[in-house]
């Protein structure tokens, strides 16, 4: 049992989502960043797909009901009883009873904590994730508050040891953010201005930005004759041009069908580091087919 | 009778979005979900999941998208060549499970926005009560949120645009109309629908297999009940 002590301002049970349930309106959700919590898993000795934590936007703190070992991987600082982690030995063997606070590294939005076994929450539909939107999955459905105690699951392999390079995450440094893009289905039907409005601009990430989309502040891009469609398929990535040009790209918990026409989608790999900015931080699309 | 051309666009590198026009109909639905069934029948090498919406159809993939493409291609291209029976005259045929099925939900109808739809159709409240529990709907597709099914045609009549402002919380079950389309709630979401009533049933569940009640080529019947 992990008991989360202080709750950060926002955190979810998460893995690595739901493979399939678009024919059903489920979005895949699941980790922002599936290659931080994968690694995190990795180093704990679980399988990619086990649930850890995922916390945003705040410190907080954590304490153990049984003897445990874990991982906090893309935090700021991690204190274990008022002594600071070696972050070079992010794998933490710990006792019962033990506290870690836990605060963010600036510039970055999502960090992972991992506990050998998982965090042992309900599967439902084969997944741990929490869809907010829904109310259901991970622990009640719901973001962690002060005074939960979270279910650790029974371990399967040995970690792969404490001896971590503190580069091993990898993250955008602290300039613009370069995402690459592929065709989304209406990028002929844009024109070439709107198409080099997307390639040529800089954006930046909005405050309004969530788990279900991030909208990108920047030059407007004219959606012309391809204004609203019936509804369509759309998918984690895509960049959605809706009627008053702000480009809103969807993330893990949004929607799986839409009427915005898509211009372009980001690649799978690269949605993490969009993921992790911050309002504000700059991004640059660059095309890739 | 040919169909037209079925263009293969791009969604991205993980899904190719199959389009078969740009209107929201009944016939051309039909041919969504016969060529949907018929995907999901070629049981194609790497392919996750099949999207049928209004007027396309979307398979996701793992793997090679060129190779992905020519099978998707010579999917259409059967389809081009063949005869497609008019609507009512035949049942193409469709892959274990995508059957269209019909269901009947029971539904109280005391909604907060009955009255209004009421005062802005101009029709008595028992008048739209007939006019929404008298057809057979299409389920067109689901999205918003998990089990949320898109039914259509709605009574012309009874066509309004969504509330100026929506509620911040409309409860799982409650049965809607916005422009020409009627749903159920699956879940307590935000919703800018007119809730004419509710029903019992659950249409989404995820403790359930299959979690939703629903799926894309379905009908459906509201039955008043008291």
């Amino acid at each position: 049992m992990i008991e989360i002590e202080k709750a950060p301002p926002f955190a979810t049970v998460q893995d690595q989502g739901w493979r399939t349930g678009r024919a059903i309106g489920l979005p895949q959700s699941g980790a922002m960043d599936p290659l931080m919590l994968g690694l995190a898993n990795s180093l704990v000795g679980n399988p990619a797909g086990a649930a850890g934590i995922e916390w945003a936007l705040g410190a907080g703190t954590l304490s153990t009901r049984e003897q445990c070992e874990l991982v906090v991987l893309g935090a700021g600082g991690v204190l274990v009883d008022r002594v600071p982690a070696d972050p070079g030995h992010p794998v933490l063997g710990v006792p019962a009873g033990t506290r870690l606070e836990i605060w963010p590294r600036p510039g970055h939005r999502f960090l992972y904590v991992a506990v050998r076994g998982g965090i042992d929450v309900p599967q439902v539909m084969g997944s741990r994730s929490t869809y907010l939107p829904g109310g259901f999955g991970g622990f009640e459905g719901r973001r962690l508050k002060s005074g939960d105690r979270l279910p650790i699951g029974p371990a399967l392999h040995s970690g792969l040891g404490g001896n971590v390079h503190p580069r091993i995450t990898p993250d955008p440094s602290d300039g613009d953010v370069t995402l690459r893009v592929a065709p989304g289905p209406q990028w002929e039907r844009f024109d070439d201005r709107a198409r080099e409005t997307l390639l040529e601009s800089r954006f930046t990430v909005s405050a309004a930005s969530d788990r279900m989309g991030y909208r990108l502040d920047g030059p407007s891009i004219t959606p012309g004759s391809s204004a609203t469609l019936p509804s369509e398929a759309a998918c984690m990535g895509a960049i959605q041009i809706p009627d008053g040009g702000q480009p809103i790209v969807i993330m893990p918990d949004g929607p799986t069908v839409g009427g915005y026409p898509k211009l372009a989608v980001i690649f799978g790999a690269d949605l993490r580091l969009l993921a992790q900015c911050l309002p504000g931080r700059g991004v640059r699309l660059s095309y890739s087919d | 009778m040919t169909s037209p051309a079925v263009s293969i666009l791009p969604l991205g590198r993980c899904a190719w979005m199959l389009v078969l026009g740009d209107k929201v109909s009944r016939p051309l639905h039909h041919r969504v979900t016969e060529l949907a069934s018929r995907i999901s029948a070629a049981r194609l090498p790497g392919l996750v999941e099949i999207v049928p919406a209004y007027a396309t159809v979307t398979v996701f993939f793992e793997g090679n998208a060129g190779e992905m493409r020519a099978r998707l291609d010579a999917i259409c291209h059967h389809e081009q060549s063949e005869v497609i029976s008019p609507e009512g005259c035949g049942h193409p045929e469709r892959s274990e499970g995508t059957e269209s099925r019909l269901h009947t939900i029971p539904v109280r109808y005391d909604g907060p926005d009955l009255q209004s739809v009421a005062n802005q159709t101009g029709l008595p409240v028992a008048e739209v009560i007939r006019q929404h529990s008298e057809p057979e709907y299409l389920v067109y597709l689901l999205g918003f949120v998990p089990g949320f099914a898109y039914l259509g045609d709605l009574h012309p009549s009874l066509v309004l645009p969504r509330r100026s402002s929506p509620r911040t919380r409309v409860p799982a079950g409650s049965v809607a109309i916005a422009g020409a389309q009627t749903a159920v709630y699956p879940l307590t979401t935000p919703g800018g629908w007119h809730l004419l009533g509710s029903t019992p049933l659950k249409l989404f569940d995820p403790e359930r297999d299959p979690a939703a009640m629903l799926r894309a080529g379905d009908r459906v019947r509201f039955e008043p009940v008291r």
